[in-house]
């Protein structure tokens, strides 16, 4: 190599090299596979895995929410599809509504993942049909009615009420 | 003696230095207070030096998790950029690194960015390796920490040599890495089933995570921390004390 490409391959390696680390150090990826995905995402070729997502939406027909949930995992590692994580805080509603009353740690969860839809893609909706809620607004309005106690709960009528 | 170490210079007489060719950089004549280097070859210098540092950059805030071995990438803490920064001062003092040496108006542009990024470099890497070795929280941090400060601001004021500077870094960073990846280390309980059972089996060193913050990191990082301040060391062995020819 000539000499005087040097200095310009130390700044080029200096370069490099802060940029990569700046990346690990601001997206702390947890295993190596991260380390891909996140890249991924940085450089904006991030895409889910259709087969697991494919496998989780079955799942979630079937009412299978926790394996719903992992395949939905699976499929958006990062957390960055609205319609995974649409359907992730749907699973949590579904799993958690109860007649009488309902699981506060679910519902917590899905209000969790439809925060992440509203910050992904604030006017999203849903084209499923067989759902009845289509926008994350929808969603977060039921899981937070669902988490607080008034006095309508004590309502006798609400046990006649249907899941969403 | 090798015959790399042939080519050292003797400098008692003259103050103008002819350098044999194919001397190595990092090599020093030392006689009394005064250190120079051979001039350096450019592969080591330009290439070899940053990619050592960015290394040490990127290993030095690195952790294992206890439970599954993931990564985890800590920040340094502000502190780590002042002890990191008064060390380069010290470098420059002691004459381990000659500023007129690295950056200078007679240079090239091209060679003077190129210094400064190696230069760079090195003062990351000098701050991830405070990271790597003081403890993260508690009180340990705060007595390592206040042992870096005494130390540093004591040499600040010193009159020494460059190779009196190593000796004194190496000390310092080889007491820190045993303080905490051997004794504190070894005074972390393990994880456990629950709070109960860690107590029962472990109840000394529970008391003592407890009592000093102890975060609990899986036993690999004690390894990735000694490899990155070995290679810190030779990142400063080869850094040479000019890039002038």
């Amino acid at each position: 190599m000539k000499e005087r490409y040097i200095p310009i391959l130390t700044v080029i390696i200096a370069i490099a090299g802060f940029s990569f680390i700046t990346f690990l150090y601001w997206t702390e990826p947890r295993t190596f596979s991260e380390v891909s995905s996140k890249g991924q995402v940085v450089l904006g070729t991030y895409d889910i895995d259709r087969t697991a997502f494919d496998e989780g939406l079955a799942n979630f027909r079937r009412d299978e929410f926790p394996a719903a949930r992992a395949a939905f995992d699976r499929a958006d590692p990062q957390k960055r599809d609205a319609i995974t994580q649409f359907y992730t805080a749907y699973s949590y509603y579904r799993q958690g509504w109860g007649r009488v009353s309902n699981d506060d740690a679910m519902f917590r969860a899905g209000v969790e993942a439809v925060d992440r839809v509203i910050a992904i893609e604030p006017n999203f909706r849903i084209a499923d049909e067989t759902l009845q809620m289509k926008t994350p607004y929808e969603v977060k309005a039921e899981l937070e009615e669902g988490l607080k106690l008034t006095l309508s709960d004590f309502n006798p009528m609400r046990l006649t009420r249907e899941r969403k | 003696m090798t015959d790399e170490h042939e080519h050292i210079i003797d400098v008692t007489e003259t103050d103008e230095i002819q350098v044999p060719d194919g001397a190595r950089g990092g090599d020093l004549a030392v006689t009394g207070n005064r250190s120079i280097a051979a001039v350096p070859s450019a592969a080591p210098t330009y290439i070899l030096l940053p990619i050592i540092f960015l290394a040490v950059t990127l290993l030095g805030g690195m952790r294992l998790g206890a439970v599954d071995n993931s990564f985890i990438f800590l920040k340094p803490a502000l502190i780590c950029l002042v002890f990191a920064a008064v060390t380069l001062v010290l470098f420059f003092r002691s004459g381990l690194i000659s500023v007129e040496g690295w950056l200078s108006e007679t240079n090239p542009p091209l060679r003077n960015a190129a210094n400064a990024a190696v230069l760079l470099t090195m003062f990351a890497a000098t701050v991830q390796l405070f990271n790597a070795l003081l403890p993260e929280q508690g009180l340990p941090f705060w007595i390592v920490g206040f042992c870096f400060f005494w130390t540093l601001w004591n040499n600040l004021f010193a009159e020494f040599d460059s190779k009196r500077l190593l000796r004194s870094l190496g000390a310092l960073f080889g007491l820190a890495f045993v303080v905490k990846y051997l004794v504190l280390a070894n005074l972390t309980a393990p994880t456990g089933a629950s709070w109960l059972q860690r107590m029962i089996e472990n109840p000394g060193r529970e008391a003592f995570t407890w009592l000093l913050d102890l975060p609990r990191y899986s036993p690999g990082t004690g390894y990735i921390q000694f490899f990155t301040l070995a290679l810190y060391l030779i990142g400063l062995y080869l850094t040479p004390t000019t890039t002038k020819k």
